[in-house]
């Protein structure tokens, strides 16, 4: 009986301990429920509300002009030399030239010379009898040349001085002006060229010229046979 | 005074020269530009040269303890300026020839059965489309003569190893008649050319190029002459 009894009390209690988080007693029917602190939305033109900046920095980028390279890759100057004029004996010939040097190995040249031809064997034995008028004896020339420095090097003077060098051959295109005729001429030859200073080329060169003329009545091959010497100055 | 101002110029220049930076492990400089010429001289990494000029694709330079030497443009190109940036200078190679400001070359040829030598030079004003001018001189058996003339040349595809081309335009052609005949007196005509052709490119600031073309001379008479013309020559573009 006292079981009985026991078990009543304590299945009592149970229940109404089980059911004290789920009800709503009546001191607590007023509160509300807590919130979220409401968050501030600020814009940029607002000066007063905006966060913190960042530190900016002054100092302005500095511009770096990059001077320009100077190229030296053009020659420009004069020779002096020997031409053997087919026929007309060997006369002193003077020239210009321009070279502009393309790789290390190639260039391209431009010369223009000229000389004025002597006395056939002929015009020499017969006394007064003249094949050319003064005129026509003027012999011009110019071609347009490729050049290759087949064997580059260098010149020793001594123990202290070193020149830069080459061996070049040459061929190439051009025109002669002779005997009141132009005609077309092919060049080829090959010479030395020395370099004191940077700037200034010593030249040494043998060039065959040859072109077809008819200047003594039936057309021929001429070879005219020239050796000259000169100098040039690197420009740009 | 003026040996006295060549030799104060380099002097006066050399605060105005480019500082290159080594920042490959070394940089030689060898004794002449030219591939043949023995190595005199390293730089060290972090050590600066100043270029003092360029030849070909080799530059002048002078080491901070004044030493002068050759450096190939390729080994140079792989080091960096004072802001860090690498130092840039054009080569002659496939992209060169694809695009480049400035071409020149010669050619030989035949124009209405004379032998020809002429001359041009171009400015690219896109990789397609040049200005070119150019004068050419003709040899012949009956005449002589020459024609000077300015056009427009298109490549079609620069970037091709072969690349073709069209050209058109106008000039101005002397004649030398050579056989003194009654009619046969030196004249001067206004032409207009059109024609085609390639280019190929051969090797560094190198390429090939050739040209059909035909030109038409309005001379005085009634007709017109048209006369055919084909050249092949080198250029090179820089």
């Amino acid at each position: 009986m006292e079981t009985r009894i026991r078990l009543l009390l304590l299945s009592g209690m149970l229940l109404a301990c089980s059911g004290c988080a789920t009800m709503h007693w009546p001191w607590h029917r007023q509160k509300q429920p807590q919130q979220p602190p409401p968050v501030e939305v600020t814009t940029p033109g607002d000066q007063n509300t905006a966060p913190p900046s960042v530190v900016e920095p002054q100092v302005e980028r500095r511009t770096i002009t990059v001077p320009a390279i100077k190229a030296k890759n053009l020659e420009l100057g004069g020779y002096y030399g020997e031409l053997s004029i087919a026929d007309f004996g060997a006369q002193p010939v003077a020239g210009a030239r321009l070279d502009y040097h393309i790789t290390e190995d190639l260039f391209f040249e431009g010369t223009y010379g000229r000389a004025k031809a002597g006395l056939t064997s002929f015009e020499e034995l017969s006394g007064q009898t003249r094949l050319l008028s003064d005129a026509e004896r003027r012999f011009t020339y110019y071609n347009v040349s490729l050049g290759y420095n087949v064997l580059p090097g260098e010149v020793f003077i001594g123990h202290r001085l070193a020149m830069t060098s080459a061996l070049y051959l040459i061929g190439g295109i051009g025109e002669v002006t002779f005997a009141g005729d132009e005609n077309f001429a092919v060049n080829f030859g090959a010479g030395f060229r020395v370099l004191p200073t940077d700037w200034l080329a010593l030249h040494i060169d043998v060039q065959d010229i040859v072109f077809r003329s008819s200047d003594i009545g039936f057309a021929q091959l001429k070879n005219n046979l020239q050796g000259t010497i000169g100098a040039t100055v690197f420009l740009w | 005074m003026c040996v006295l101002s060549l030799v104060s110029m380099p002097a006066r220049a050399a605060h105005e020269l480019l500082q290159v930076f080594v920042t490959q492990p070394y940089l030689e400089l060898h004794t002449g530009p030219g591939r043949g010429y023995p190595v005199a001289q390293v730089v060290a990494r972090g050590d600066a040269v100043d270029v003092l000029f360029r030849r070909t694709d080799w530059f002048k330079v002078r080491t901070e303890r004044g030493i002068e030497g050759w450096a190939a443009a390729r080994d140079l190109t792989q080091d960096s300026l004072a802001d860090g940036t690498n130092f840039k200078v054009s080569l002659g190679d496939m992209a060169g020839f694809a695009s480049h400001h400035w071409e020149s070359g010669i050619y030989a040829g035949a124009y209405a059965g004379a032998t020809l030598i002429a001359g041009y030079s171009a400015l690219s004003l896109t990789d397609n489309l040049k200005i070119e001018v150019g004068a050419s001189q003709f040899l012949g058996n009956v005449s002589n003569g020459y024609i000077v003339e300015a056009g427009l040349t298109h490549v079609f595809i620069p970037e091709w190893r072969v690349s073709p081309l069209v050209t058109v335009g106008t000039g101005y052609e002397h004649v030398s008649p050579k056989v003194l005949l009654t009619a046969s007196t030196d004249r001067d005509d206004q032409v207009a050319y059109a024609g085609v052709g390639a280019r190929l490119y051969l090797t560094r600031r190198f390429f090939f190029r050739g040209e059909y073309r035909q030109y038409v001379v309005f001379t005085r008479t009634n007709t017109n002459e048209v006369n055919e013309e084909w050249r092949l020559g080198f250029g090179f573009f820089y």
